[in-house]
């Protein structure tokens, strides 16, 4: 197999995921993503009609009767709306149905609720606040524990350096999902849910799995053989594992893509979040945090 | 060996059903009597199975917090009873967490429809009352009453005209019904009542029977509910009835024996045999009225009428039912003492097909609604102090007993003088949970329930009795609620996506490693076996998120196998024989696999503390699903090749990828 020169061509590859992952955080800083009911508290109601849906501003004329502040309706599916309000005590609730049964059920054409969740404030503040801690606690215990695992091979960078990169890879690859879902959120609505939140955390577990096989391998040549150049020793690992990262990334990814394409709306977004981090996963661990390792290594020399 | 006991384990317990049609079939040739599996299908979330969560914040302000805890499993207590019983949810979850300073309660109902109805009677504080007989007739109307009533009713009568009119002219029964009927059950059937008896609907009953199939009333028959137009549809076979005339012969200590001529029993069947021998069908009325003990029967001559299944007491109705018509049978044995009895008809009554349209009219009872037979004393959970379950010193017995604060002791002491003798009643959330007879009347406050309680019973009384008297208040800060047919459609997709994924990783496998390919579908299977098996058998709740968790971690089962494979293919490259490269490849490439794996498990563990059910679903499955794949990767793949790497040659063969008999010379050559 031909050797591949991935640290000679590195610079480009980080100045790129760089630029990606700086403007994905720009456009999160300037336009943000929608956060769901999870986060902000509120009602979503998924309702469906057995022959036709009427439009989005019937319905909303159907609402503002009730007085309803910030309702947003959107239309799913062939005859499905989905009705997004404030907070809603069980009457309120029932209020809305009722509603909406007198002015658009007819004989034929009935009105089912599929899916109806109303989150209070208290219970929503309490999953932000965890899922801030959860983001923190994961990235604080791989550094941990990738220091760890590292811990013999000192030379010629820190273990906890080792952590570090794999860290920023990882970073990088929530990051590339982030954006994803700033311009889904910005152009189609889509919401960042508490499911977001988990395939974050998952892609930065499995990202930094991905990572760890590359340095392992470093690390093995490292110990076992002393001749070569840090980054030569680098360009043999990523060389080696190649093959490894492809194929580990193509078969998470047809499930991903099975469930993505076959599992229904509700997972939808779920997996799409999970598609993009891994993929970049796979991605980062070759092309951001093994050249990090090298330009690291590179920086030492030269304060020393 | 090991590898094989354990996936024929594992087919058992996710397939029951074929492993249970085997298990009988050894049964049957072999008479083992070996024992079935338990085939409980996996633990579904609501979000696939349909039903609702809710979650309920308790109010624990006003209770000190010492008894917060107990207060809020009480509260847990009393909606567990309330969706259990009062909803018929068979497997309903009801936990209490705490949150900060916060108790709550979550409720899960599976396959709950109208969770509108759930969250009302979950929601209603539980209610304790005290009462006692009501023997107040209700009262009279007044006059206004009165006026109101038969203005009312003679409204009635001329709407109940018009419709008649209207019917007969246009002969449309149907659409009658839709215009005029006030009777909202049968309305939307076209004023169909289905078949009805003499019983059920005695005036239309008697109507019917004077009238064909097909027929409309032509004058108005007034019922007890109101003026009705009916339409007789048709006519069946009922139930059977007989008439019977009977002489009673009672004696000391019978039921309603209120004068009684004979002092004992035997006294009695000796009388009652010298009538049955006097007795003849002609005779029978005259006997009755002077030998009969049974109020009455000298008006009557002892007949009874027709009567039908269940209207008699048991043994008087068995001896009567069948014999023929005409015959006298006796002396018959029951409570009352004992019966001659002269069979004089039997016959089969119809039951009649009817529609109607209904006009309502008003009764006293509309007005004035019918005595309870319950009446509230004012006595309620917010007098009591205090329920505790204790042993009663003399007869050992488990009882409960309840004090009272000072108002509701002076009340507790008015109602037990004004009810020694009699029952009072306890009454929770409507319903009376314990009549205790009062004995004598209870000055200091204190009462006592005994009832034959076992100690659990008791200590659940006591329990309900005192979340009566602290009502915690509960507020509802989330639901959700899932449509059964959306949470199908979710199970069905998502499985779909599975199996898919599955598949495809498996073609994938054998077409890049091809043998050890082969070899790693073989773990693959297992390990989603076993992953499912420990599922049923843990009771892991497989939500969405939870399915979608075990379809991730079908690629990190892999991933272990690539890592190996990809080793495998590089010592076979460097020359090493096939099994030496296997056993290599596999000491290798653990630490990368240990390492990369604990960092998802990290990930796993703090998705676990983050706690809400989506979240939770997700981490458990992918947690078992990671620490599965390592075994199966690590023990069985490699198993697995121990066993067949044997069958090639040395230095392999091209199934294997990596296989390049031309290094070898090379080596030998440098």
């Amino acid at each position: 197999m031909k050797n591949i020169p991935f640290v000679k061509y590195s610079k480009l590859f980080l100045i790129l995921s760089g630029a990606l992952a700086l403007a994905s955080l720009v456009l999160f800083i300037v336009w943000g993503v929608k956060p769901s009911i999870d986060f902000t508290g509120g009602s979503l109601f998924e309702i469906s009609f057995t022959t036709a849906r009427p439009s989005n501003d019937e319905v909303q004329k159907a609402l503002d009767k009730l007085k309803l502040d910030n309702s947003v309706i959107q239309t799913t599916g062939d005859k499905g709306m989905i009705i997004r309000t404030n907070f809603l005590s069980e009457d309120e609730h029932q209020n809305v149905l009722k509603e909406l049964r007198a002015d658009f059920e007819t004989k034929t054409n009935k009105l089912t609720e599929s899916q109806f969740e109303t989150i209070g404030a208290a219970v929503s503040q309490q999953l932000k606040t965890k899922a801030v801690w959860a983001v923190i606690f994961v990235n604080l215990s791989i550094i941990l524990y990738v220091a760890y695992a590292f811990r013999k091979v000192s030379r010629p960078v820190a273990s906890w350096k080792y952590g570090l990169s794999a860290i920023i890879a990882a970073i990088h690859d929530v990051l590339m999902v982030v954006g994803v879902f700033v311009i889904l959120s910005h152009f189609f609505n889509t919401e960042v849910d508490i499911g977001f939140v988990v395939a974050l955390l998952t892609v930065l577990g499995y990202s930094v799995n991905d990572t760890i096989v590359v340095y392992d391998r470093i690390r093995e040549n490292l110990l076992r053989r002393s001749a070569g150049s840090f980054s030569e020793m680098i360009d043999v690992g990523l060389n080696e594992t190649l093959m490894r990262s492809i194929n580990t990334t193509l078969i998470t990814l047809i499930p991903l893509l099975a469930l993505y394409l076959l599992g229904g709306s509700t997972i939808h977004n779920f997996a799409l979040a999970l598609l993009v981090g891994i993929a970049s996963g796979a991605y980062s661990s070759i092309f951001v945090a093994s050249p990090l390792l090298a330009y690291i290594e590179k920086w030492q020399k030269k304060s020393v | 060996m090991g590898v094989l006991v354990l996936l024929v384990a594992c087919i058992m317990v996710v397939v029951p059903n074929y492993a249970n049609a085997g298990i009988d079939w050894v049964n049957n040739k072999m008479n083992l009597g070996l024992p079935r599996l338990p085939d409980s299908g996996f633990n579904l979330g609501l979000d696939l199975q349909g039903g609702a969560h809710l979650v309920y914040q308790a109010n624990t302000d006003q209770i000190p917090d010492s008894d917060k805890a107990n207060a809020v499993e009480g509260v847990r207590d009393i909606i567990e009873r309330r969706v259990r019983g009062g909803l018929g949810v068979s497997e309903p979850l009801v936990e209490t967490t705490q949150e900060g300073g916060n108790y709550r309660v979550i409720v899960e109902l599976p396959g709950v429809t109208d969770v509108n109805q759930a969250i009302k009677m979950i929601g209603e504080t539980p209610i304790l009352q005290f009462k006692e007989q009501n023997n107040e007739p209700p009262r009279d109307l007044t006059v206004a009453e009165t006026k109101q009533l038969n203005d009312y009713n003679k409204d009635a009568l001329k709407r109940a005209n018009v419709a008649l009119q209207d019917v007969l002219k246009t002969k449309d029964f149907k659409s009658a019904v839709a215009k005029y009927s006030e009777d909202t059950t049968t309305k939307i059937k076209d004023g169909d009542l289905g078949f009805i008896t003499q019983q059920t609907n005695p005036e239309l009953y008697i109507w019917a029977q004077t009238h064909k199939d097909g027929e409309i009333s032509d004058k108005l028959v007034s019922s007890t509910d109101g003026y009705n137009i009916a339409e007789r549809l048709g006519q069946q076979d009922g139930a059977q009835e007989v008439s019977a005339s009977h002489i009673l012969i009672c004696y000391k200590g019978a039921t309603g024996c209120d004068n009684p001529k004979y002092n004992t029993k035997e006294e009695a069947l000796a009388e009652a045999n010298k009538l049955k021998s006097q007795a003849t069908a002609a005779n029978f009325a005259s006997l009755a009225k002077q030998y009969s003990t049974e109020p009455g029967a000298a008006q009557t001559g002892g007949a009874l009428g027709f009567f039908e299944k269940g209207q008699m007491v048991p043994a008087f109705e068995k001896a009567v039912w069948d014999v023929p018509v005409g015959q006298i049978i006796g002396p018959v044995e029951t409570e009352f003492g004992y019966h001659i009895i002269y069979k004089t008809g039997a016959q089969t009554l119809k039951e009649y097909h009817v529609a109607r349209i209904l006009i309502k009219t008003k009764q006293k009872s509309d007005i004035v609604p019918p005595a309870d037979t319950w009446k509230d004393t004012g006595l309620s959970g917010k007098q009591l102090k205090k329920a505790e379950v204790t042993e009663n010193s003399q007869s050992g017995q488990i009882e409960v007993s309840l004090s009272f604060d000072s108002e509701g002791t002076k009340l507790f002491a008015d109602i037990t003088k004004r009810n020694v003798g009699k029952p009072v009643a306890i009454f929770l959330d409507g319903s009376p949970i314990s009549t205790p007879n009062v004995n004598e009347p209870i000055l200091n406050g204190s009462a006592v329930i005994t009832g034959g309680f076992s100690l659990t019973e008791a200590k659940q009384l006591a329990e309900r009795l005192n979340s009566g008297a602290l009502p915690v208040p509960v507020d509802l800060i989330s639901q959700q609620k899932v449509d059964a047919t959306l949470g199908a459609d979710s199970l069905k997709q998502s499985s779909k996506a599975g199996l898919v994924g599955l598949i495809g990783v498996m073609i994938f496998m054998i077409l890049y490693y091809r043998f050890p390919g082969l070899l790693s579908v073989g773990s693959l299977v297992m390990y989603a076996l076993l992953s499912l098996a420990t599922f049923k058998l843990l009771g892991v709740t497989l939500t969405l998120s939870g399915i979608a968790g075990f379809i991730l971690s079908i690629g990190m089962a892999v991933d272990t196998n690539v890592l190996v494979f990809e080793r495998l293919k590089e010592e076979l490259r460097t020359g090493k024989t096939l099994t030496g490269a296997m056993e290599e490849s596999f000491k290798r490439s653990w630490p990368s696999i240990r390492d990369g794996h604990v960092a998802t498990l990290f990930s796993c563990l703090f998705l676990l503390w983050f706690g809400t059910g989506f979240v939770q679903g997700f981490a458990v499955t992918l947690a078992i699903g990671v620490l599965f794949s390592l075994f199966t990767a690590i023990v069985i793949t490699r198993v697995m090749m121990r066993f067949v790497f044997k069958w090639f040659k040395e230095e392999g063969s091209p199934l294997f990828l990596g296989y390049t008999p031309k290094k070898i010379e090379e080596v030998k050559v440098k």
